[in-house]
């Protein structure tokens, strides 16, 4: 692989982009973080964009019904250099060349803005790897103005659109039969349980991250769901050592002054608590050398996400 | 270079009196493509907005069903928003700007909206 002093300096994945675009670049550019992705080039052009933060291509035709999973597995049998698999798809008139273009632009658009709402990671070039192209491809500085236009139009009294995707949006009471819902919106109110985040409703439904989170925002305005009341969680686990009834621990009746005795709090205790068992030649408390282990262990992921790259985004 | 989209929209302009042609995705406002006066055309996110603050005020006023086109007239132009049906898959509009002096407006409205599935054909 050649690449030139100007895109091993490249200050972030932008400028990288431009600079790829300029000499005409094919192939993959690995991106870490979280969620990270891959982006790929083909004549200095984004052909394809794929990342765990949006669905793919393939999510978003075979999700929502739009070509059949017997006639997908036959197109790729029939077709195995995926990057001439869309021209098979078109061929084999499962779908139209112009929409398989709108599909796989929008799919380019979506992962970028993914992967942008996402704590920066760093990257690595690699050789082409076959995918679903987009086409004749994004110029790279159109990709940055839209990715940065999204992020301002997400950008509101929730914080930044990174958050935003994290909340786990709740319907509220009769929402669904509100009149003069479009079916779209009918759809992302019948996806939103409490438990889902705007990427999983989009994965769920095969339809763009960015998509879904406008969806969402334009149910709240009219009052059909509200976001999780607790905020955005941090995406981990609490680590917190469990606090058993009759031990003192920081903020618990002991350090509070609360009477330790009291009806509600001993009761209260007594339901969050497991109950104790004899481990030979352990702890007395299992959740004791839970305490221990865990922030160990989660402080080794955490490195290990921030400094596996090659720069900065 | 030209893409499918460009080629189809391209098509489009073959009616009399329409000026710019784009197929613009009606949540995101992305603008997959355009033929002929880009201006014209209109902004992709501006139409996008616009057509879903109509659809939104619409049922809220008790309108049924989704909304199809939205008719805009100057004294000089027409601008036209059209829903394309799709199979699946988030909605699109095409969006076109009219020349008032050339075009006939029911007659380039009734062939945009018989056209618009050849869009995306």
């Amino acid at each position: 692989m050649t690449t030139t002093g100007t895109t091993t300096d490249a200050r972030n994945l932008p400028a990288l982009l431009q600079s790829l675009h300029d000499q005409g670049f094919t192939g993959t550019v690995r991106v870490s973080g979280s969620p990270g992705g891959t982006i790929h080039l083909r004549g200095g052009l984004i052909g394809a964009v794929e990342t765990p933060g949006a669905p793919t291509v393939t999510s978003v035709l075979l999700t929502p019904g739009r070509i059949d999973d017997d006639s997908w597995l036959a197109a790729c049998a029939a077709e195995r250099d995926t990057d001439r698999l869309g021209g098979h798809l078109v061929a084999a008139g499962l779908i139209g060349a112009a929409e398989l273009e709108v599909v796989c632009t929008a799919a380019v658009f979506d992962a970028a803005f993914a992967m942008a709402i996402g704590p920066p990671g760093g990257w690595t070039l690699d050789d082409p790897e076959p995918t679903l192209l987009a086409g004749s491809g994004v110029e790279p500085r159109r990709l940055t103005e839209e990715t940065t236009r999204r992020i301002a139009r997400l950008s509101g009294p929730w914080g930044a659109p990174g958050e935003l995707a994290r909340v786990r949006p709740v319907p509220v009471p009769d929402a669904g039969l509100r009149r003069g819902l479009s079916d779209r919106h009918r759809s992302v109110l019948t996806a939103v349980n409490g438990r889902r985040t705007a990427r999983d409703i989009a994965f769920t439904l095969g339809r763009g991250l960015y998509a879904v989170m406008l969806d969402l925002i334009r149910l709240e305005v009219q009052g059909l769901i509200r976001w999780e009341t607790g905020g955005p969680s941090d995406g981990r686990p609490s680590t917190a050592p469990r606090v058993l009834p009759g031990r003192d621990a920081p903020g618990g009746p002991a350090a509070t002054g609360a009477p330790a005795g009291s009806a509600d709090s001993t009761a209260s205790a007594v339901k969050a608590a497991p109950l104790p068992k004899r481990t030979p030649g352990g702890a007395a408390w299992p959740g004791a050398v839970r305490a221990r282990q865990e922030p160990a262990a989660g402080g080794d992921v955490f490195s290990a996400g921030s400094s596996g790259g090659h720069g900065s985004l | 270079m030209t893409t499918a989209v460009d080629a189809t929209l391209a098509r489009l302009l073959d009616s009399p009196g329409i000026t710019g042609v784009a197929l613009v995705d009606a949540v995101t406002g992305l603008t997959y493509g355009v033929a002929g006066d880009a201006d014209e055309a209109g902004n992709g996110v501006e139409c996008a907005e616009f057509a879903a603050l109509i659809a939104e005020r619409l049922g809220r006023a008790g309108a049924e069903g989704e909304l199809e086109s939205v008719i805009m007239t100057s004294t000089r132009r027409h601008q036209v928003l059209l829903a394309v049906g799709r199979p699946v898959g988030d909605p699109l509009l095409l969006t076109a700007g009219m020349d008032r002096e050339r075009a006939n407006l029911a007659l380039a409205t009734r062939n945009l909206g018989d056209r618009a599935a050849e869009v995306l054909a």
